[in-house]
């Protein structure tokens, strides 16, 4: 389960509400127990990468999201709580919910999956309106990261 | 002096899946080094070949970025605790003409290195 219905409610509200940037963040969890996840919006500062180094950082948070680093700390400190990242979710903006190259290649460090046991979560926001999701985990024997089944909670549709 | 390092998740595969070491280091690039030295399947992941650190690593003693410190220099005392996390990004295919393409050609949002 990448997203329970709570979850993927605040996802979506996420979505729209940072149009037409997109958003992202992480679930945590611990454990099985529903009652161990927590839900980590993130800030994403591509923007403010773009506008300062335009050419390191060509993009900005239309096409691209980069979580701000002391969310990156916050994630790190809860895994040292035992937490897990277990789920990773972005927004297209105006587009699919397809995991592109660029999501793929900064999936990796150094050719292996940097979060192996994650599954990454696109939602697609067209014209302002959320627009479907996909989710997305790494299969270790094609060495890609490859669709899994997905269907959006009841709840939020 | 006894420095805590944080390793996550990204990096474990190169400490042995330690998520913390303690190392003796006056400041960030000694103990940089020292870390490269215990784990040498670090070497490359942290710091390129001219030994800067990554663009897509965030170094952080404490709570504070070592770019807002004195870089590799920021000095280290006793129970400091060093995180070194690597960038979480990504992005739509790449741009054609200012639009999003789909046909997932040459993208423009890998993490610099």
């Amino acid at each position: 389960m990448p997203l329970t219905p709570e979850e993927y409610a605040r996802v979506s509200a996420q979505a729209v509400a940072e149009y037409p940037a997109e958003c992202c963040g992480v679930v945590l969890a611990r454990g099985a127990s529903p009652n161990e996840r927590l839900f980590l919006p993130c800030r994403n500062v591509q923007d403010d990468l773009h506008r300062k180094d335009p050419e390191r950082h060509p993009r900005d948070a239309r096409t691209a999201y980069y979580i701000d680093p002391r969310d990156l700390l916050t994630i790190g400190r809860r895994e040292a709580e035992g937490y897990r990242v277990a789920t990773i979710y972005h927004s297209h903006i105006d587009t699919g919910a397809y995991f592109s190259e660029t999501d793929k290649r900064n999936a990796l460090v150094d050719g292996e999956p940097a979060y192996p046991d994650a599954v990454y979560v696109v939602i697609s926001v067209m014209g302002g309106r959320a627009n479907g999701a996909n989710a997305f985990a790494w299969d270790a024997a094609r060495r890609d990261f490859l669709p899994l089944e997905f269907t959006v909670p009841a709840a939020a549709q | 002096m006894s420095v805590q390092v944080y390793i996550p998740t990204p990096f474990r595969r190169a400490t042995s899946n330690k998520d913390r070491v303690s190392l003796d280091a006056a400041d960030v690039k000694a103990l940089l080094d020292g870390l490269e030295a215990q784990f040498a399947g670090l070497k490359g992941l942290v710091r390129n070949e001219q030994g800067e650190v990554h663009h897509h690593v965030n170094i952080y003693v404490n709570s504070e970025a070592i770019e807002s410190l004195r870089g590799l220099q920021t000095a280290l005392k006793d129970g400091d605790e060093v995180s070194i996390i690597p960038a979480l990004a990504g992005g739509q295919a790449a741009l054609a003409g200012g639009r999003a393409s789909l046909a997932g050609g040459a993208d423009t949002g890998a993490l610099p290195r």
